[in-house]
């Protein structure tokens, strides 16, 4: 018997005339870890939606939808709460009461378990996710990462048969996101719970997962393991690969030239890296490295100089009260007119405080900061740039500069509410937004949280046309693989200054852990590979 | 700071805040004002440190001086009259009565702060949700929330200047409309949230019949002698109020009821409830000297 089974099911929400599911057939097996992708708006909430009734969105089902043989929509509401997890994407809002401990027990408390038996749930669960050292905190001092495994946990404690997954890891930074589903998989793997999961960031969960589903415009166009999977989506020549792990993306672009046609397909670094030293079996590159770009200052195009740096700090240092610890030390940083730049490291570094500086927000207690021209700065959630009904409103004082041009791509959104739009077109009217005080310096922090590839690539374009125009972005991002692909210069964050500053290529190559997926699969062979462009070029060129 | 009362029972820390509070404020009488406030102080610096004996100095000892001033320049009752000024005069009785009135109040805010040290959000909850189980989720929520909200509007207010160029309201027109736009943008935001707050409680069955109620609390042993120990002498010294045996009288003239066994019992028993918290947590410290002294 399946966990789900779902038949012909098509589903239409009121006032559409497309629906937004459309003849969607799928199995689940009990114990099986499924990864559902597609792009955004591609019908994957939707379909996890309907599977718990209790959360559905309203429209008109068509077809059936069973759990273990029963239809979904005839399971009382108490089996639907326990035996149906779900866990949604945003971490603060799941979370319900004060403290951790009585979060742990919400759901049991629904169910009407008596204080022993919850007791010794909570202890279980408490257990096994490794909560014991927060037990009694309250969830306000949680970091997101901690939170987002207390709604994982919550859920579990009542012993659900299936876990459902909505893209949880979207609001989590890389490595909160990693531990996050190494959870998952060891809920899988020892529980025995069946999994289905969403999720943008492909690299960390496809190497887990028994099959990947994979969706557009509300159909399943590809249903088998990982790998088939990749080989499907490359036969197809379907936009969905540019989503996929790069060196699934690298397999895909080289078998649609016809090489390595007979090897199996690679869908995380460590296959990557064994499917690379096939290909390159019995032959010696002769090419093992691109050309390194020196780093390389933006040129006045008349003057050929390089310009004054709009953004100048100069042996800066930070604390946020007296007696705290700083939290930048000696901070030293131009950025120039007509680049990107990238600051890249891990949490709590103070990347994110070095950006506050830029952007006037906060006062360096010693030290220079020069901002020349006038900045403004996305914040990484850009809902709350919202004041307005309608996107036309937000944008009024700004029609017909920059703000509505084309490449921003907002002129269909002009009469929706902000806050109905996808997370990728809020992103771009909060840009428009903030680029109606016509910027000279763009702040952006994580702008890619939450966006998928397709997305990231239209953020790339929008960023690259802003750059044309002149304005300069400084960027903050645990994105390795956007900055590798995107920055002219990236610079490594590290308690609380840049450690080093070089041009992409240069610059990832010279890491080995900080670096982008395609580098750490093919060191081995090639010196300075770092996206999947390069890895490609690389080895077309020792063809 | 570490706090052995704090792990008792809610319940028993409850009562304790209602019986010293409640004894303090009703009875105006010197030894009673003397234990309580001594107690509180002490209590105070256990759990508050530094914190509450600079709350004691540079505000509750101005506040009892203050009151100690003020209320004979308003209050002309008493007899024993000190000194006459232009067109009025002081009274020794009505000095002594504002100083009592002000360490009275000292006590209590003494005992307030020591409360919120002890009785934490949750602690209320489990108290109250029993008698109103549907407010002390609420109530629950709401202890989320605030917190929540107010680093929330911290981002926006950040990101408003943020997004235009880091300058601040000047004027106070500006000031007030940047604070109406925060504000507009808070409540979308929180709308926005509630809603998958309500998904996220609906999936996990909020709305079944039979709710129960889970909590970390255990009323053991220990908290079982506490409430007798606390009760009885909360009897003894109710004994001592209500028969008149601890009576004080300020005006005309200040008089005392006549010293007697009850009398000397309730003084006893009240310090005791008074000197409990601090008391236990001394005994700790004893018990782990002596439990160290022996590794």
């Amino acid at each position: 018997m399946e966990t789900f089974r779902i038949k012909n099911l098509t589903f239409t929400y009121p006032e559409k005339s497309r629906p937004a599911l459309c003849d969607v057939n799928l199995d689940i097996n009990i114990g099986e870890m499924v990864v559902l992708c597609g792009q955004s708006g591609s019908g994957k909430t939707t379909l996890l939606r309907n599977m718990k009734p209790l959360i559905a969105p309203h429209g008109k089902l068509e077809g059936l939808i069973e759990f273990y043989g029963t239809d979904v929509n005839e399971l009382s509401q108490e089996v639907q709460a326990s035996r149906i997890g779900y866990v949604l994407q945003n971490p603060d809002a799941q979370i319900v009461t004060d403290k951790v401990w009585h979060e742990l027990a919400f759901g049991l408390e629904s169910l009407g378990m008596d204080t022993k038996t919850i007791r010794l749930r909570v202890a279980e669960m408490a257990s096994f996710f490794g909560i014991q050292g927060w037990f009694h905190k309250d969830v306000n001092e949680l970091s997101g990462g901690q939170k987002q495994l207390l709604n994982l946990a919550s859920v579990m404690a009542m012993q659900p048969d299936v876990l459902i997954l909505d893209e949880p890891t979207s609001q989590l930074d890389p490595i909160a996101a990693g531990d996050f589903l190494t959870t998952v998989g060891k809920i899988n793997r020892e529980l025995g719970t069946t999994v289905i999961i969403t999720e943008h960031r492909l690299e960390d969960v496809l190497p887990m997962a028994d099959r990947a589903v994979v969706m557009d415009g509300g159909r399943i166009i590809a249903d088998d393991t990982p790998a088939n999977v990749g080989a499907i989506l490359a036969k197809k020549k379907h936009p969905m690969f540019m989503a996929m792990p790069s060196p699934l993306q690298a397999y895909a672009i080289l078998f649609n030239e016809g090489m390595g046609k007979e090897l199996e397909c690679p869908v995380d670094v460590r296959t990557g890296r064994n499917w690379l030293t096939k290909l390159m079996a019995g032959r010696t590159p002769s090419v093992t490295e691109l050309k390194a770009d020196e780093e390389s200052l933006p040129k006045d195009p008349e003057t050929g100089k390089t310009p004054e740096p709009s953004i100048e700090m100069k042996d800066v240092w930070f604390r946020y009260s007296r007696n705290d610890s700083d939290v930048i030390k000696d901070l030293s940083l131009s950025v120039y007119p007509g680049e990107i730049f990238c600051i890249v490291g891990g949490n709590g570094t103070g990347k994110t405080t070095a950006m506050s500086l830029a952007a006037g927000l906060r006062k360096a207690y010693r030290g220079r900061v020069k901002v020349k021209g006038r900045t403004a700065m996305l914040p990484q959630n850009p809902q709350i740039l919202f004041t307005e009904d309608t996107v036309r409103e937000e944008l009024k004082d700004g029609m017909g500069t920059m703000a509505t041009s084309d490449f921003l791509d907002v002129e269909r959104l002009m009469d929706s509410h902000p806050y109905d739009l996808s997370g990728g077109e809020q992103q771009r009217v909060a840009l428009a937004k903030i680029l109606q005080t016509e910027p000279d310096i763009l702040l952006l922090d994580e702008p890619t949280k939450g966006l998928d590839n397709e997305l990231k690539q239209k953020l790339a374009g929008i960023l690259d046309e802003l750059k044309k125009e002149g304005v300069t972005i400084l960027m903050v991002s645990h994105d390795v693989e956007f900055c590798g692909r995107y920055g002219d210069r990236c610079a490594m964050f590290f308690d609380g200054k840049i450690i080093t500053t070089n041009a992409p290529r240069t610059f990832f190559s010279g890491n080995s852990f900080y670096t982008t997926a395609v580098n750490r699969m093919s060191r081995h062979i090639f010196g300075n590979a770092v996206n999947v462009d390069d890895l490609v070029e690389l080895i077309r060129a020792n063809e | 700071m570490r706090n052995t009362f704090a792990t008792y029972h809610p319940i028993i820390e409850f009562g304790f805040f209602c019986v010293v509070i409640g004894i303090g404020m009703f009875m105006i009488h010197p030894v009673f004002l003397a234990i309580g406030a001594s107690a509180a102080f002490i209590f105070a610096i256990l759990t508050g440190g530094r914190g509450s004996l600079k709350f004691t100095l540079c505000f509750l000892l101005p506040m009892i001086i203050l009151i100690t001033v003020i209320n004979p320049l308003v209050n002309h009752q008493g007899a024993t009259i000190l000194f006459h000024m232009r067109y009025s005069y002081v009274t020794a009785e009505a000095a002594i009565y504002g100083l009592l009135m002000g360490m009275m109040l000292a006590a209590i805010m003494l005992w307030f702060s020591s409360y919120n040290k002890v009785m934490t959000s949750d602690k209320f909850t489990y108290l109250f949700g029993r008698i109103m189980p549907s407010i002390s989720l609420i109530f629950t929520m709401v202890m989320r929330f605030i917190p929540n909200y107010k680093i929330q509007i911290k981002r926006i207010a950040d990101a408003q200047k943020a997004a235009g160029g880091g300058r601040e309201a000047e004027t106070l027109k500006e000031k007030i409309h940047s604070g109406i736009k925060i504000i507009s943008i808070m409540f979308t935001w929180a709308l926005e949230n509630s809603i998958d707050s309500a998904d996220s409680m609906r999936s996990r069955g909020y709305g079944l019949k039979n709710r129960s109620r889970f909590s970390i609390y255990r009323f053991d042993r220990r908290d079982g002698m506490a409430a007798l120990f606390l009760a009885v002498m909360t009897i003894i010294v109710l004994a001592g109020c209500i028969s008149g045996a601890c009576h004080a009288e300020y005006f005309p003239e200040i008089a005392f009821a006549k010293a007697t066994a009850l009398q000397t019992a309730s003084y006893i028993a009240f310090a005791c409830i008074c000197y409990f918290p601090v008391f236990i947590e001394v005994k700790e410290v004893l018990v782990w000297k002596h439990l160290e002294s022996k590794i």
